[in-house]
């Protein structure tokens, strides 16, 4: 995720950032060189289930997180076009075309990918992840795990859940399979432990922004949120948000914010535009706009993980993740976050590249409007690829938003 | 009447019930049967007509999309589109119920924005495993079935063991009606266009499908023994989604092709869905989804989509390959490199027609497939 906000005289550092660098750059070192640490490396999908895989000591790549960091390096728009050379729509993903792109040509921030040695597809987020794991398992030729999360309109059925966790004892079995290694209860039920803990304190960092003014801005959050996607289930991820939270609870002891003005408490939905997340933040800092919460990153503050039943409530949990939940659940959510951060208006990124997030927006708009009475906004970009944004155009709908919602 | 009269005839009426639009589906309907749509193959029409009612089958329409725009974001498919201008403008509001079942994306939302929306006194989401390679998928699929059975009972009135069984053998008659059809298209390439062939499978989603077993086999009784001649036109397979209106047929017809064999979801795909009469009939219907590759938002293995269509291009004697696809239809989007370089290294020749609606222009699209036509010749 990019860390290029400190430049900003409005901007607050965040002290831990450092440790945040030194952590994700550990990650890569390994994620680049699985040999030398002896670990055999599974792709897998943001929404994925990982603590079996770390429970397995397998490491987890994530190609999505890979296409964020594309976009905020703005390496993106020539890897997508490598992968729309070899036939691929432009209208596909970025996130996949930047990965699949970085797969033929072996460029990118990260240089040539980590090979894998099996793929896993939770596709708890989106039907893309099936399309983009099939193309990967027939490049690489390696075995694909797909665990298939039915998505809900309505609400969570009993035989839903027992698909998926027979589904999970089946992941289970196939990486036995893969590491040739027995699955160690004891170390599933620690590594769990390990990833509730980790939840928990996101969740907990999150909701800090209750408070006024927010200690920690979205676009903090879209930076901050590497470790819960990557290293959850790990002690590394309970380490750093154990030391970002304390950070952030003295801001709110000496009624510091994120930004050094608080006029406006906005919230986001959708995946950031990453490859203009800085100048967006300028912008609104300079306005005095704050991104208090966002739709994105409190997707992984999942619900959390019984360790008495820990199978049961993993598969509860993956199966409902907010982009697996319909309409409904979406406008509560939204509204819930409205409520809950005070906040004045939503800002909707309408993402080419995410028909799962964006397809519904317009509804969802109308009824949050509707029930909360605060105005929203949709601006039209794509998450990683630049080619499909117009920066002056949204300045200048954030710019009047704003404006409209200070006369309030 | 002659002979060569009544199969003319035959083919007019098909034609005429495929041009039909909602208000006139609706009123050719027999009185005693209510209409329930669905989109996809994946919602048994059995059911719906062993319940009573007669399945219409929701495609793409060249309506003007105004109302739909307030609700859905501009990179989204025509079909998606159409079908929400359509249920919007109340053209749809003689049916008693819609069933959605899960398949891409875009169709999740456009199930959630169509129940926001409540025009019609019911719907269904059948949840379609988007796994087909594994028991426990078929477990679960099975009580989605039965979910589904149970709900259109309640709606519509008793499903019993001997109406379905009626039900898939009426189906499987059906399909089999139209397999012979595709074979004398190949036999007999000069007797009927392409375009006619759209339209009489076409025909087949909107009206009584006991009536349309009639007509279809009349056809098949009605066509002459002897061949008409050979065709100079270059034989050619049509692989794609949804889109089956009848001009890309004509079309193809026109740059001097002609279709041998289709794969399209509302096309020759559905042959794949042959049922067993030998099992218990849900059980049946829940085990041909298992059996064959139906459709790319589902996984069957990494190869499932390659195979199934390199075999049928083989058995049709097809000497190139089509591939019509809606624009930002992710799906057949992402498979299509993979099958493009599977399929040219095997020797067949490919030509990707983009569309967005049936209302673009022909003329471009007739230059390109010209050109590959001509290439074949």
């Amino acid at each position: 995720m990019p860390d290029n906000l400190s430049k900003l005289k409005s901007y607050r550092e965040i002290d831990s950032v450092k440790d945040y660098r030194r952590l994700m750059k550990a990650y890569y070192l390994i994620a680049k060189n699985p040999k030398w640490f002896g670990k055999k490396v599974a792709w897998i999908t943001s929404g994925g289930a990982v603590e079996p895989l770390y429970a397995m000591g397998v490491l987890p790549f994530y190609p999505e997180n890979y296409g964020a960091m594309c976009g905020a390096a703005r390496t993106a728009v020539s890897l997508c076009e490598t992968a729309e050379a070899e036939g691929y729509s432009r209208d596909l993903c970025s996130y996949a075309r930047c990965d699949i792109g970085s797969s033929f040509s072996g460029k990118g921030p990260l240089g040539v990918l980590p090979k894998p040695d099996f793929l896993v597809c939770g596709n708890n987020i989106c039907g893309t992840v099936i399309k983009w794991y099939e193309i990967q398992a027939r490049a690489f030729k390696v075995p694909l795990f797909i665990l298939d999360t039915p998505f809900i309109h309505t609400e969570l059925q009993p035989h839903t859940v027992t698909y998926v966790r027979k589904q999970m004892e089946e992941y289970i079995a196939f990486l036995e399979k893969m590491v040739k290694r027995p699955f160690s209860e004891q170390r599933f039920l620690k590594v769990s432990a390990r990833s509730l803990e980790a939840v928990r304190l996101w969740k907990e960092i999150l909701e800090l922004s209750r408070n006024r003014p927010a200690p920690f801005a979205a676009f903090d959050a879209f930076i901050h949120m590497a470790p819960i996607v990557t290293l959850r289930g790990t002690r590394w991820a309970v380490w750093y948000y154990q030391k970002l939270k304390k950070e952030l609870e003295t801001r709110i002891k000496n009624n510091q914010g994120a930004f050094a003005r608080e006029e406006l408490r906005l919230i986001w939905d959708n995946i950031p535009i990453w490859y203009d997340i800085r100048n967006l933040s300028k912008m609104l800092s300079r306005q005095g706009a704050v991104l208090v919460a966002d739709t994105y990153t409190s997707a992984w503050t999942l619900r959390p993980v019984d360790l008495d039943n820990p199978l049961e409530s993993l598969s509860r949990s993956y199966a409902s993740v907010h982009l697996n939940l319909g309409l409904d659940h979406k406008v509560n959510k939204m509204v819930e976050l409205m409520e809950d951060y005070q906040a004045d208006g939503i800002i909707m990124h309408s993402n080419r590249s995410c028909k799962t997030y964006s397809l519904n927006q317009y509804d969802l708009k109308k009824r949050v409007v509707e029930r909360t009475g605060k105005p929203g906004l949709i601006i039209e970009a794509d998450h990683t690829d630049a080619r499909s944004y117009a920066p002056g155009q949204v300045e200048k709908q954030i710019e009047t938003f704003i404006e409209m919602l200070k006369k309030r | 009447m002659t002979a060569e009269t009544a199969f003319s005839k035959i083919i007019q009426e098909l034609g005429e019930i495929a041009s039909w639009n909602y208000p006139e589906i609706a009123s050719h309907l027999p009185p005693e049967r209510r209409a329930l749509a669905y989109f996809c193959p994946f919602v048994p029409e059995e059911l719906i007509q062993a319940a009573g009612a007669v399945p219409i089958r929701l495609m793409d329409t060249p309506v003007k999309i105004s109302h739909a725009q307030a609700h859905l974001p501009a990179y989204c498919c025509h079909f998606v589109k159409s079908a929400l201008e359509n249920y919007l403008r109340g053209d749809l509001d003689f049916l008693r119920g819609v069933i959605f079942s899960q398949s891409c994306d875009s169709m999740k939302g456009l199930a959630d924005i169509w129940s926001l929306k409540g025009r019609l006194s019911f719907q269904s989401n059948l949840m379609v495993p988007a796994r087909l390679d594994s028991p426990l998928a078929r477990d679960y699929f099975k009580i989605e079935l039965e979910e589904l059975k149970k709900t259109l009972e309640d709606r519509l009135g008793k499903i019993t063991r001997e109406n379905l069984q009626e039900s898939v053998r009426l189906f499987n008659l059906l399909r089999e009606q139209i397999r012979k059809l595709y074979g004398r298209m190949r036999s007999d390439p000069l007797r009927m266009s392409g375009e006619d062939l759209a339209r009489i499978i076409q025909a087949g989603y909107r009206m009584d499908r006991d009536r349309y077993l009639e007509i279809l086999s009349r056809l098949l009784e009605l066509w002459p023994e002897q061949p008409l001649g050979k065709s100079p036109a270059v034989p050619l397979f049509l692989s794609g989604n949804v889109a089956h209106s009848a001009g890309w047929f004509s079309l193809i017809d026109e740059a001097g092709g002609r279709i041998v064999q289709d794969d399209l979801c509302t096309g020759g795909r559905l042959l794949r869905l042959q049922t067993r009469e030998d099992l218990d009939p849900l059980e049946a219907l829940v085990e041909r989804y298992f059996s064959a590759y139906i459709c790319p938002t589902k996984y069957q293995g990494p190869f499932a989509h390659q195979e199934t269509l390199f075999q049928e291009i083989k058995e049709s004697g097809a000497k190139g390959v089509i591939f019509l696809f809606f624009k930002y239809c992710e799906p057949y989007y992402f498979d299509y490199p993979d099958l493009k370089k599977y399929l040219e290294a095997q020797g067949l020749p490919t030509l990707l027609l983009e569309i967005e609606d049936p209302s673009q222009a022909r003329e471009q699209l007739k230059i390109r497939l010209q050109a590959f036509v001509e290439m074949l010749s």
